[in-house]
């Protein structure tokens, strides 16, 4: 479980300037507004509405895995599997649907139990982790790591090596659409897209998506910050034997982390397979990076016990920036990789030598 | 090997026995051996020279990069990176002969000038990442996951996101050559077919003994004693075992560690040159190889722990080889090749729990 630091790796004692404390505890909102402002000026139509949706939309999956490995990491643990997780949930949401479509229960219906029927069997991998890590004591990184090979396979033999495909048409609406439409002329509309004439410009506020992951976001952000399974999650990543001294259920706890986790990852595939209207089984193989690098950034410690949500999203959010900018900005993506790298470093470095003053 | 564990007395009488010990030390080779036998009775082809030159050949990478992972693991660190660093020294080699043959350099010259300094510069990402580890104390997952960012970014920079095509034809030829080619009741050639021989005909000719097969025999061969026999292991399974001891005992544990780093990545680099070789393109690495995890389940396979402190060379060999028979036999029998990655995943966990069980083993 929590491996203890390395003898001297701790944080140096000695004096620090309230300056230096200060920039430890801030400096990741100080680096997402320059972020912003140095993007802003480097390419037209970066400060806008449509590029904050567009960079809320495609952040999505990341956030959704950054709060699912923030849990995980507060414990002292990693999941390595929530990527490939992921893309499982992103297949059988698909095929759940198209089995259900024959029965003729109509989409909504359709689509709503194929949703609920993805995020329970979406526990299973989750439930199986931390019953490794827990239980059988294995280490997170083995336990997770062959949750992803896994997770892996299976889907491969549900799709065998095509994408899934057949999404019911709401679902992709779903997918697609916006919780507000505003028309010149007409009363805004929730929802559905209003019909107008070819030409006729809708504005489209908030994407669907976006709006269930910030409410899930903020759900997680109470559990974390505010109940006494944030609180045992904290502890658990702080010291261990403490934790079960003090009579929490410690191995309980861990099966929920992990079983959360992998919750979170299947509604962050149900999401990519309502987006892209397919599901494939690396479709989150490169988001493990930025989901680990988001909670790192957001200055929670590998060896547990600390760690917030809003913190997390911060990190996760200089990641979309990043990756929007630069996008807009003509850069290839390669540059983006090396960048992420660079502020990962940067940030644990940061968090060693400028901690943040404890309360 | 001596003393009851109360953990193993827990496990059953049969495993406190010394075959019990043996079996569950060995166990990764017993497997592999259980394997050879299941896979030849569901498969005519399995069991034979080609097939298994084949794999072995195919495994050059992932032998070294086991290897690197071994050093690392044994002093209680991970290195994530050396996938991309693989990647890298392969678009980096590729790029640099492509320059050297368009700048009027012949071939020999400019394969072996770009293979030498593409093995110079694989030793600077191991270089940062140690000193990132020992001089910051950034946490090994950490730092070498950020190296795992860079190089791919750099790897992606380089090779501008495509393989590298259009150098010399005599790259995949040697890295992929045998020692032997014999045609029976015929001749014998050494180190080339024979000139003038019919492609058409390629499939009676016998080829023996793969170039990499020596290769990778003497890299381990050379890692193992280096680990086993020199000062440079007993440090590095110091640091693994007890850090706070190997300082009192003094071990300059910051410069072993990056020298650990160093190694693992000059391994890393070298298993990129040998993909250039080997595939006649400079390859950078993709999200899916997943290179580092199968390095990294190798070497748990093989019986080290994550914790540090314990793990050996052949170890991980085995553990390699586990993993490559397990993927080719069951290809070769037909079954869905999806099943590897579960098959895999069990094996991790059984290697765990076993080495749970058997605390004090080696």
């Amino acid at each position: 479980m929590s491996s203890e630091p390395r003898a001297g790796a701790g944080p140096r004692a000695g004096t620090r300037g309230k300056a230096a404390s200060f920039l430890g505890g801030h400096w990741i909102y100080l680096f997402l507004v320059l972020e912003v402002i140095y993007f802003s000026l480097r390419t037209g139509g970066f400060a806008s509405l449509n590029a904050l949706q567009i960079l809320l939309y495609y952040g999505v999956q990341v956030f959704l895995l950054s709060i699912a490995e923030l849990f995980v990491i507060a414990t002292g643990g990693i999941d390595l599997s929530v990527g490939y997780i992921l893309g499982f949930a992103s297949i059988i949401s698909i095929k759940f649907m198209e089995w259900m479509a024959p029965l003729g229960l109509g989409e909504p219906l359709t689509v709503l139990f194929g949703v609920l029927a993805t995020l329970v069997v979406g526990l299973i991998p989750g439930l199986v982790n931390g019953w490794l890590v827990a239980y059988l004591k294995v280490p997170p990184f083995i336990a997770t790591f062959s949750m992803l090979g896994v997770c892996h396979g299976v889907s491969e033999l549900i799709i065998n090596g095509v994408y899934a495909m057949g999404l019911p048409k709401l679902a992709a609406d779903i997918g697609s659409g916006h919780f507000l439409y505003v028309t010149r002329g007409l009363a805004p509309s929730f929802f559905s897209r209003p019909v107008v004439d070819r030409g006729v410009k809708v504005l489209e506020i908030v994407p669907d998506i976006v709006v269930v992951t910030a409410v899930v976001v903020c759900i997680l952000a109470f559990a974390l910050g505010r109940t006494r399974f944030g609180r045992h999650v904290y502890a658990i990543g702080g010291n261990v034997d403490a934790a079960t001294r003090a009579g929490i259920p410690v191995k309980r706890r861990l099966l929920g982390v992990y079983a959360m986790s992998s919750f979170l990852a299947s509604l962050a595939g149900i999401v990519y397979a309502f987006m892209y209207v397919s599901g494939k089984a690396d479709a989150g193989a490169s988001l493990l990076l930025d989901s680990i690098a988001a909670v790192v950034i957001g200055g929670a410690s590998l060896f547990g016990g600390t760690g917030t949500v809003q913190r997390t999203m911060i990190g996760a959010l200089i990641l979309a920036v990043l990756d929007l900018g630069l996008r807009m900005a003509g850069t290839p993506t390669f540059d983006k990789y090396i960048l992420v790298g660079v502020i990962l470093i940067f940030a644990v470095v940061i968090e060693r030598y400028m901690p943040e003053a404890r309360k | 090997m001596n003393g009851q564990s109360a953990a193993a007395g827990a496990a059953g009488g049969f495993l406190e026995t010394r075959a019990g010990r043996a079996l569950a030390s060995n166990w990764a080779a017993f497997f592999l051996i259980a394997m050879f036998v299941i896979f030849s009775m569901t498969s005519g082809s399995f069991l034979s020279i080609a097939n298994f030159q084949n794999v072995i050949h195919l495994q050059t990478l992932p032998f070294l990069l086991a290897a690197a992972e071994t050093f690392v693991i044994i002093t209680g660190g991970i290195d994530l990176s050396v996938g991309f660093v693989t990647g890298l020294a392969s678009v980096c080699a590729a790029r640099l002969i492509q320059l050297l043959l368009a700048s009027g350099m012949p071939g020999a010259q400019a394969v072996s000038l770009s293979v030498a300094a593409v093995l110079v510069l694989s030793l600077l990402p191991g270089l940062v990442n140690g000193l990132v580890i020992t001089k910051f104390k950034v946490p090994p997952f950490i730092a070498t996951m950020g190296m795992w960012g860079i190089a791919n970014g750099l790897a992606l920079k380089v090779s501008n996101g495509f393989p590298m095509t259009g150098l010399p034809d005599r790259l995949p030829e040697i890295g992929n050559g045998y020692l032997l080619y014999v045609m029976p009741g015929q001749f014998v050639s050494f180190f080339a077919k024979p000139e003038g021989f019919a492609n058409s005909r390629i499939r009676e000719l016998i080829r023996l003994l793969p170039y990499s097969l020596p290769f990778i025999l003497l890299v381990l061969a050379v890692l193992a004693f280096v680990l086993r026999r020199t000062r440079f292991g007993r440090h590095t399974y110091a640091i693994g075992g007890n850090v706070d001891a190997a300082i009192r005992s003094g071990i300059s544990i910051d410069r072993h560690l990056i020298l650990v780093y160093v190694l693992s990545s000059f391994l890393s680099g070298m298993g990129g040159i040998f993909n250039v070789f080997q595939t006649g393109i400079g390859n950078y690495t993709t999200f899916n190889a997943q290179y580092e995890f199968f390095a990294i389940a190798a070497v748990v396979i093989g019986g080290a722990s994550l914790a540090g402190g314990k793990g050996r060379i052949w170890s991980s060999a085995v553990g390699v080889l586990v993993l490559a028979f397990l993927e080719n036999g069951l290809a070769i029998s037909g079954v869905q090749p999806f099943y590897r990655y579960i098959a895999v995943g069990v094996l991790l966990v059984v290697a765990v729990v076993i080495d749970k069980i058997f605390p004090d083993l080696r």
